[in-house]
């Protein structure tokens, strides 16, 4: 038989090819239910509030069907990076790796059905000492114009409210209100980053002046660190003007953030100098010339 | 190929019939689970407009003629002509009013978009059968038929498919009218005004023919014809140019009046159309310039590559056989006057799927309808694949021993191994169409790491509506998020949902919420977390593991964020 009309068997092993595929790709993945019996084994290894990640990133919503709020709560799915886990959990299927803990050693590997489940360590982990989004409630926040400062006030029960696609994000029931509309506050809430990823951060859009978020009696590392940003949304049309963030400690500017659209979720680290091991006020003041849709966010840690 | 014998010919007629019903029958019953998608609620309103209109029509003529009717029921949607509204309208008022023949409304509204993509598969296998031969012509109505976003759109009460297969049956009429006489000629004029009734793509049919009718011409005929100043142009372009505008004007109410102005604001809507989002390979673009291998990418991930493989080999297997090759040209007459036939429409065909393509090429033509702007192609691209799998059929032929051969066992065997993927991807895709990836880039689950688009149009609610009617409070507030609200309240009518849900579009009102999985959106899932106090779905809706829509439910109590 000529070689020629043998490779013509090309064309019908092409399609039983494709049809054995699809079927086994479309086996291979886990079952929604698959999940929910992973999560005993999860919970099982989870002793010290490990970071949950899941790989590929795209099976999240299923993993947080499964896991629930207990093994993957808000703070460390909208987390800030990874710098402040010790230790995470990878929990993955399909063979994929967790890009963000490449480089962690693997202290243990379990599979259970279609999962693979990795402990791995930190190489160099920060201790957190005091987190301001976690504080939020024992700040001061003020709006500061011409010179005054009006005092915002803390509404535990606030009306809830969410924009949708075009809109503001969620404004959080928990809050610091201060005067000129709903959405001149200070509080926390999840805003999507330039991948669209979530970020939990303290919303403090500018009015005419300036936003002011005092802490008291922080304790302090050798620096105060976070990221900051303008939901995506509104970022990626590069149209509005700069927002300014000085950061005070203990009464002395020890940084001054400048942020552009398009910068996305940019990090800032403050160093303490002299203020290092101490207690003192850390104070956040927001502005921007052009405040109109200056939806600011930020988050921020001393370490 | 031309079926000689008049048994020939009416086995062929039941053939396509067979497929046609076939087909009908198969989206009808894979339809209850289907949710109706974003842009079927804005038709579901025209076409509930329109059928007031018919309602005064049948009854008091004059009046439904008179401007005030017109512009009154006819005001809605008028970006879009009327054709298929059109039937819609009517299929709503007969087939679900009158007759009950349709419980859902929706189905009623859908149905004639199933019938005019079955028409499709059908000519597809006609004008198949006629050019390559009854096996390959059907295999290629198959191929087209069984593709997962193909099947998707054809159940939809929209315009996507009803165009492809107004602009196949149109050019297969033109075809048709190429052999002379002027039957043909008047039905393509006619079908023309049709298609440029069903959607604004026909209007880059006249370019394809224009360039067909030079192609065939050849250069020595083209050059007598510039020197004589006269030239003999097909009938059915002239048909084209004056039937077609006449049909067009009179299916569509809209137009009687104030035409002028009317047609431009139509015309200005589509060449200045507003920019979507879509995700492509991981980058949401919002405007342009968009990516210029969209297209290209998208077939390439979309379409069963068993088709696009045997659609390759039909452009191989049309390249050696034309005709002016200067082998080919010392055929006998005979042979070369059937290659200079099959040039002919074959040309057709490639000119029909470039210029389907040919938008595309531009960075400045929106991509966020994903792979239906191009589906105008996908006959063409089929025919050929019919083409490819006749080559390889007579290639094989030999392979066989003649006792297998008389029983025909290789045909059945190559047409059942070219088939069956696509047969199982399609049907296995359903409901989760526009998320079905092939094989080739990893199937559901490559697709999602490679960041192409899960959905748009918000239709999975259909997916999860026994869990919204199992697990929803009494009376709760639904938020519907991508679904269009016409498109909720018709599922709440037609009794897919219960009737003491409400969609609302107030995430903070809300007591249950719908997220439909695209990359921008996800911004509305973090207003979720926040507002419902939870990151936690209550159901997840998946395709092959990957996550396409969920539901959230409020916690009894709401949660501070920590």
């Amino acid at each position: 038989m000529a070689p020629k009309t043998l490779a013509w068997l090309l064309v019908p092993a092409l399609g039983l090819g494709e049809l054995f595929s699809a079927m086994y790709l479309s086996s291979r993945p886990p079952k929604l239910e698959d999940w929910s019996r992973a999560a005993p084994a999860l919970a099982a290894m989870r002793k010290q509030h490990e970071l949950v990640v899941i790989a590929p990133d795209w099976a999240d919503p299923n993993a947080r069907y499964a896991f629930g709020d207990a093994l993957m709560p808000l703070a460390d799915v909208a987390r800030p990076d990874e710098s402040r886990y010790a230790r995470a959990i990878e929990v993955s299927i399909l063979g994929a790796d967790a890009p963000e803990l490449r480089g962690w050693p693997v202290v243990d590997e379990r599979h259970s059905g279609k999962f693979r489940f990795r402990l791995v360590e930190n190489p160099a982990p920060a201790k957190v000492l005091y987190d301001f989004v976690d504080h939020i409630a024992d700040a001061d926040v003020f709006d500061a114009q011409g010179g005054h400062e009006g005092h915002c006030s803390w509404n535990k029960a606030a009306r809830r409210e969410a924009g949708g696609l075009h809109g503001d994000p969620a404004y959080p029931s928990q809050r610091w209100e201060c005067a000129g509309g709903a959405w001149h506050f200070v509080g926390a809430t999840v805003v999507e980053d330039e991948k669209w990823r979530g970020r939990r951060c303290l919303w403090s859009e500018p009015g005419a002046g300036y936003v002011g978020v005092r802490f008291h009696d922080v304790p302090l590392g050798k620096v105060v660190r976070g990221y900051a940003t303008l939901p995506w949304w509104i970022e990626r049309e590069l149209k509005g003007a700069p927002v300014d963030m000085k950061v005070l400690i203990g009464g002395d500017v020890a940084l001054h953030y400048v942020h552009r659209d398009g910068d996305g979720w940019k990090p800032f680290s403050a160093p303490t100098g002299a203020h290092a091991g101490t207690r003192t006020d850390v104070e956040f003041q927001v502005s921007s010339v052009r405040p109109r849709e200056r939806q600011f966010c930020f988050q921020a840690d001393t370490r | 190929m031309k079926p000689s014998s008049l048994r020939g010919k009416v086995f062929d007629a039941f053939v396509a019939v067979l497929l046609g019903a076939g087909y009908v029958a198969l989206l009808l019953c894979t339809v209850k689970n289907l949710g109706y998608a974003r842009d079927e609620g804005f038709y579901f309103r025209a076409a509930s407009e329109y059928k007031k209109w018919f309602d005064v029509l049948f009854t008091d003529p004059a009046r439904a003629l008179d401007q005030s009717s017109v512009d009154a029921y006819w005001r809605e949607n008028h970006e879009h002509p009327a054709f298929v509204k059109s039937l819609f309208a009517l299929s709503f008022k007969f087939l679900n009013v009158q007759w009950h023949v349709f419980q859902e409304a929706g189905t009623a509204f859908r149905f004639p978009g199933m019938v005019l993509s079955s028409l499709g598969v059908s000519v597809t296998y006609l004008w198949g059968r006629r050019e390559i031969g009854r096996l390959a012509g059907f295999v290629a109505a198959l191929l087209l038929a069984m593709q997962p976003a193909m099947f998707y759109h054809s159940h939809l009460a929209c315009f996507d498919v009803a165009v492809m297969s107004m602009w196949l049956v149109t050019t297969y009429a033109y075809s048709r009218s190429l052999e002379g006489g002027i039957g043909w000629a008047v039905v393509t004029g006619i079908l023309y005004g049709l298609e440029l009734d069903t959607k604004h793509n026909a209007w880059l049919l006249p370019p394809a023919l224009i360039l067909h009718f030079l192609a065939t011409r050849g250069l020595r005929l083209l050059r007598r014809d510039l020197r004589s100043g006269r030239t003999r142009m097909p009938l059915a372009l002239f048909t084209m140019a004056t039937i077609g505008p006449v049909v067009f004007y009179l299916c569509w109410p809209w137009i009687w009046f104030d035409t002028g102005h009317r047609l431009s604001a139509y015309i200005a809507f589509h060449t200045n159309h507003e920019y979507y989002n879509i995700e492509f390979l991981g980058t949401t673009y919002f405007r342009p310039p968009m990516p210029h291998l969209y297209a290209w990418v998208m077939t390439a991930a979309t379409v069963p590559t068993i088709t696009l493989s045997c659609f390759l080999l039909g452009l191989v297997k049309s390249g050696i056989d034309f005709p002016y090759w200067r082998a080919k040209r010392s055929l006998p007459l005979a042979e070369h006057d059937a290659l200079e036939a099959s040039w002919s429409t074959r040309s057709l065909w490639l000119l029909c799927l470039l210029t389907s393509y040919a938008p595309w090429w531009s960075a400045d033509t929106p991509i966020f309808g994903g792979t239906k702007h191009w589906i105008t192609a996908y006959p063409f691209m089929c025919l050929f694949a019919g083409v490819g799998f006749q080559w390889t059929r007579e290639r094989l032929k030999t392979l066989a021993p003649a006792a297998l051969r008389r029983a025909n066992v290789p045909d059945a065997a190559l047409a059942a191994s070219v088939i069956a993927g696509p047969v199982f991807m399609t049907l296995h895709a359903h409901p989760w169409g526009l998320a079905a990836y092939v094989p080739l880039v990893g199937g559901e689950t490559g697709g999602a790491s490679l960041g192409l688009n899960r959905s748009f149009w918000g239709y999975t609610t259909g997916a999860v509506q026994d869990f919204l009617n199992a697990h929803a409070p009494p009376h709760a507030e639904v938020y519907i998020h991508d679904t269009a609200y016409d498109s909720w309240i018709r599922m709440v009518r037609d009794g897919r949902l219960r009737s003491d849900l409400s969609g609302t579009l107030t995430l903070s009102a809300s007591n249950v919420s719908l997220f439909h999985d695209e990359q921008h959106m996800v911004r509305v899932e973090y207003q979720l977390w926040v507002d419902y106090g939870t990151v936690r779905p209550a159901t997840v809706g998946v395709y092959d593991g990957v996550p396409i829509v969920w539901v959230y439910l409020r916690p009894p109590l709401p949660l501070p964020i920590h």
